[in-house]
């Protein structure tokens, strides 16, 4: 990048669902700015020159322009501000943005906060909400929820690639058990204990191959991250350090996972047969143009940590393999543990969106911050020991999906 | 008289399959929690609203679902066939030529398939609903329907397939107008270990649908 874009700070708000899930949303928002203050005494809101507001569903809060309620309580007015969408990946589609915004010249400090309120409504409803994503016309009334479409994908890509359930609950307990250690999470908040293999091959049946436990979690957060140019990094000079967005890719499949088998727009990329139901194409497609930025050939050993949209135990091994990094065996890749806290790049270490929540908005915000936080070394800080902290990690990787891999966009992030 | 500048189709009158008690309420305030201790208030809000779904050029899809056939489309130029239709060519060498609508043979072939043990609010009831993608003879693409007239567990990748309409009278041009069963010369293979996981799973599923209102 010829001027370079930089991460200074962020924060998120406890992430919640139901009873323990209360706050408004322009008092989550204050809380997380107002958290990344205390964390960078110089940063005043007074230089904030652009808002970007990341927010999938108008559905949940029943309330259109939602940001508006936010930008203005902040004391924002005259700020320019505007709202990204794009399904699971609006987190990742408005830091696109922001770093777009300050890359172009236009701006030097640009705000994004992610939320959702998937409380606002029953669970069952929640996840029907969510489908009205998938194509209605086509879809929905057969399917009725994501985790289904999902299933019927996974099936497939496990057959194909010899993966067993007991390989993808490894995923899901890593996630939920590196969340114990980050009392933000939802999972240590509200369900609060350690998982096992058997748990997660014992709970009820979603869609198979899908369990309870190999499921994301529906959840109410908010979550802020600070973009800015080089300039002003080095003006605030915060203490704990800053990053630079080194890579970023943003790429696009068809919304009807039936509709891959063929599609010439992929064909032409990648040759026939590619990605039929099983791969992330869209993945695949972002990665290899954030990497050719940041300059990442082995992503294995150039990449230290990851944060990334595990929606599914079986999405994140299936992410694994569109990044690149899992080689021809996929299920020794996934049972040599190398994406676990003790392997050669862990996965998740903040607890995903199986352990700290899956508040959509606020999402691909959520696996920036943490992201952040792993490469400024304030994880000990944040979380409640150093237990989670990827040491050394100089290189993190950001992950936001959408739809059934519909858009996905990929950040690669270095230590300055 | 005034001139007119856009057409307006001639609707009949609309055929309606409203169940009883389905109302719009708009919105109202139906309730309230208080949490004296936190000094906090929850309220509950209720909002129901009817929508017209405009099918415009997709609608010979729909209109043949009412007539018990499948539709799809093909593009002229490259020949590429959709079921679900595009009503453009996908391939950006075709500049978005407009596809012809053709009649397609109800066999189909399972590309992928699941078993859902929960669904949305309006499909827990119909669980445990095997969800196949069956890719129609000659089609390029898989549709999303619903498996009936197998055992979940016996459910097999690449088995052939046919797509069995709901009596006229109950059909409402959508896509649950129809759904697949194994065609007739088909015969599941024996049990087997992963058989064994899916039935063990899907049983408690049966049992917890006889519980639902």
């Amino acid at each position: 990048m010829t001027r370079k874009v930089c991460i200074i700070g962020g924060a998120t708000t406890p992430f919640d669902y139901g009873a323990t899930g209360f706050e408004s949303i322009e008092g989550g928002a204050a809380a997380c700015v107002k958290e990344t203050m205390e964390d960078i005494p110089e940063f005043r809101l007074r230089d904030i020159d652009l808002m970007v507001y990341s927010h999938f569903s108008v559905h949940f809060g029943h309330q259109l322009s939602s940001e508006w309620i936010i930008h203005d309580h902040l004391g924002l007015v005259g700020i320019p501000h505007y709202r990204v969408e794009n399904g699971g990946n609006t987190g990742g589609s408005a830091l696109y943005a922001a770093a777009l915004a300050v890359l172009s010249g236009q701006h030097d400090v640009v705000g994004v906060i992610g939320w959702e309120t998937m409380d606002s409504v029953s669970q069952s409803q929640g996840s029907e909400f969510i489908a009205l994503a998938s194509d209605t016309r086509y879809e929905l009334l057969v399917g009725g929820i994501y985790p289904i479409y999902y299933a019927a994908m996974a099936h497939k890509w496990m057959k194909e690639n010899k993966v067993t359930e007991e390989d993808v609950a490894h995923i899901a307990v890593k996630n939920r058990n590196n969340a114990m250690d980050n009392p933000k999470a939802q999972w240590y908040r509200n369900e609060h204990r350690y998982l096992t293999i058997d748990d997660v091959l014992s709970s009820r049946l979603i869609s198979y191959p899908l369990k309870k436990y190999d499921c994301c979690l529906m959840t109410r957060g908010v979550a802020f991250v600070l973009v800015c140019s080089e300039d002003y990094a080095r003006k605030v000079n915060p203490p704990q350090g800053y990053v630079t967005i080194d890579g970023m890719g943003l790429s696009s499949c068809t919304i009807r996972a039936g509709d891959r088998l063929t599609f010439p727009g992929w064909t032409e990329r990648y040759g026939p047969g590619y990605p039929d139901m099983t791969e992330f194409a869209a993945c695949r497609h972002s990665a290899e143009k954030a990497y050719k930025m940041a300059n990442i050939t082995n992503p294995l050993r150039d990449i230290h940590v990851g944060e990334i949209h595990d929606a599914f135990s079986t999405s994140e091994a299936q992410i694994y393999k569109a990044l690149g990094i899992t080689g021809d065996d996929v299920a020794m890749f996934l049972r040599d543990k190398q994406t676990h806290l003790e392997g050669e790049l862990p996965m998740n270490p903040g607890g995903g969106l199986m352990g700290y929540g899956h508040p959509v908005g606020a999402t691909g915000i959520m696996s920036t911050v943490e992201c952040f936080y792993q490469l400024t070394d304030m994880i000990p800080r944040k979380h409640e020991s150093s237990k989670t902290q990827v040491p050394d990690a100089e290189c993190g990787l950001v992950n936001s999906h959408a739809g059934t891999g519909t858009s996905i966009s990929n950040f690669i992030l270095r230590r300055a | 008289m005034k001139k007119k500048y856009a057409r307006k189709p001639q609707f009949q009158s609309p055929v309606t399959y409203r169940p009883v008690g389905v109302t719009e309420t708009g919105l109202a305030f139906v309730g309230h929690e208080i949490s004296p201790q936190d000094n906090l208030i929850n309220q509950f809000l209720h909002y129901d609203q009817l929508y017209t779904i405009r099918q415009g050029r997709n609608s010979p899809f729909f209109l043949g679902l009412l007539e018990g056939k499948i539709r799809g489309t093909r593009c002229p130029q490259c020949g590429d066939l959709w079921v679900p239709p595009r009503i453009h060519c996908w391939n950006l060498d075709c500049n978005l030529k407009e596809t012809e609508w053709v009649d397609v043979p109800p066999t189909a072939r399972l590309h992928t398939w699941t078993v859902a043990g929960w669904s949305g609010r309006s499909s827990l009831k119909r669980l445990p609903i095997v969800l196949v993608y069956a890719v129609f003879t000659g089609s390029n693409v898989a549709i999303a329907n619903e498996l009936r007239g197998v055992d979940p567990w016996h459910v097999e990748f690449d088995m052939p397939l046919t797509a069995t309409f709901i009596p006229p009278g109950e059909r409402k041009g959508i896509i649950t107008d129809f759904y697949f069963v194994p065609q007739k010369d088909w015969k599941p293979s024996s049990m087997n270990p992963e058989k064994e996981r899916i039935k063990k799973l899907v049983q408690p599923v049966y049992d917890w649908v006889k519980t639902l209102k």
